[in-house]
């Protein structure tokens, strides 16, 4: 339980971490966008380097660190160390620059170390401290300040209901009020000639009649479909209560059927009577041909 | 231990509403040290011979690093003293030589501190270093022993200290 509560509230509380080396392999410039980390609401604030300035003790050699502005021109940040004379070359600095949170990530441009005078630096390290904010979204988590439970936008119409029912068609006759009916009705009456009415009044029927021969049709179907259905599943019933098990359990006794059909005789002699009856048919044969070719 | 030392105020508060003619009155205060001195690398003597142990790399030994943090500038110098003795040691069979050094190694300005090498006093075994810029300075103090006569070290272990003060001006 209190495993649970605590990686909670870990999850929304702010974090802090450091890149690694920016100038690794002694690069005096480098990408940001390889060095910082994904997530968002990350906000650097610190540089944190160290190196080692060789140059003559007599010399003034100026170092600076610091990154372009990638939003516009010049630098996001820059720290300048100035390596007056006599300062030994050799020395090592090693330097903790705040920064001005805020700075949006996207602004930090390309870094690099950037020596002015006759001097150079060696084992350079140049790392960002920073600060994430998992709530930079509030959405991120429900205990985030500012978050909002998600709600689902439906979309709204205005709906002409009358567009909605086909006056032709009876069913709107169905929605209309004994009296609407009866006003629609005066009206069509009031404006046609007893010709056109008694035509509608034909068609009318006739319509009438092509509906309910439809209706009918469309129940028949549903019937047809329904006892169709209920065969099937009183099939699928008595399908399932046959007992199959008896076919399972019988056994073919088993070992060697032998051959009980003996042919007595060595040899099979020609049946006189067949010879005679093929010897027949050879002559007719023969005849046919012969008819052929008129001999 | 707690509860006696509140008995022992009731009683002279008792004391001193009832009776005292006179009373003195403490005025207390803390200064916090604007000169904080840590150790950030012990050394590590070398044996490269058997009459000699030391602290240069290439002969397995590592200087030892201090670290001087100022929050005040101009106002306290650095005294770093090498060894010149084992603070303890097998019993050894003749005198011991010692030289030592001490430079600085890392600094957190380079403008500020950039000279503190070049600046520094030397005073036999002691370097004396003038802290005038604020931050952190890191120094690092090299060590050698040689037994007098080629004699070997006895087997053992060997201890020396190096002393580092931050004496205010």
């Amino acid at each position: 339980m209190l495993w649970g509560s605590y990686s909670y509230s870990e999850s929304i509380t702010p974090y802090y971490g450091t890149t690694g080396n920016a100038a690794a392999d002694n690069a005096l410039r480098w990408s940001m966008g390889s060095i910082l980390p994904e997530p968002p609401g990350l906000d650097i604030n610190g540089v944190i380097y160290n190196y080692t300035i060789n140059k003559d003790v007599d010399d003034q050699v100026d170092v600076h660190v610091q990154n372009e502005n990638a939003l516009g021109t010049g630098y996001i940040f820059r720290e300048t160390d100035r390596w007056m004379p006599g300062s030994l070359g050799g020395t090592e600095i090693n330097k903790v620059v705040p920064v001005v949170p805020g700075i949006p990530r996207a602004a930090w441009g390309d870094g690099s170390i950037e020596v002015e005078g006759n001097g150079s630096v060696s084992n350079p390290s140049v790392r960002y401290s920073y600060r994430v904010d998992p709530c930079f979204d509030p959405q991120f988590d429900p205990n985030c300040p500012g978050y909002k439970a998600p709600v689902v936008d439906v979309p709204t119409y205005e709906i002409d209901l009358t567009s909605l029912y086909d006056t032709q068609n009876v069913d709107y006759d169905r929605n209309l009020s004994a009296e609407e009916r009866e006003r629609l009705e005066d009206d069509d009456e009031d404006s046609k000639s007893e010709e056109e009415l008694e035509e509608e009044e034909e068609k009318e029927k006739e319509e009438r009649a092509m509906r309910l021969e439809k209706a009918l049709a469309e129940a028949d179907n549903s019937v047809m479909f329904a006892q169709a259905l209920a065969q099937a599943q009183i099939l699928a019933a008595a399908n399932a209560v046959t007992n199959i098990t008896s076919y399972y359990s019988t056994n073919i006794p088993g070992g060697t059927y032998k051959e009980n059909v003996v042919l007595v005789d060595k040899e099979l002699p020609n049946s006189k009577r067949g010879l005679r009856n093929g010897l027949a048919q050879q002559l007719l044969h023969e005849q046919m041909i012969d008819m052929q070719y008129n001999r | 231990m707690v509860k006696q030392q509140a008995l022992g105020v009731v009683a002279m508060l008792f004391a001193s509403t009832t009776f005292a003619l006179a009373e003195d009155v403490p005025i207390q205060g803390t200064v916090q040290s604007r000169c904080v001195i840590q150790t950030d690398t012990a050394g590590v003597f070398g044996n490269p011979n058997a009459y000699t142990l030391t602290t240069t790399p290439a002969d397995g030994g590592a200087p030892a690093v201090i670290r001087f943090d100022v929050t005040l500038a101009d106002a306290y110098r650095a005294e770093i003293t090498a060894p010149t003795e084992f603070s303890s040691s097998p019993s050894l069979p003749d005198v011991v030589t010692w030289t030592g050094n001490t430079e600085v190694s890392t600094v957190s300005d380079a403008t500020g501190m950039g000279a503190y090498e070049t600046n520094k006093i030397e005073q036999g075994m002691k370097d004396i270093y003038d802290l005038t810029a604020t931050g952190s300075t890191w120094f690092k103090t090299s060590s050698t022993a040689t037994m007098g006569g080629n004699k070997a070290f006895p087997g053992g272990n060997y201890t020396a200290l190096v002393t580092a003060e931050c004496i205010a001006k």
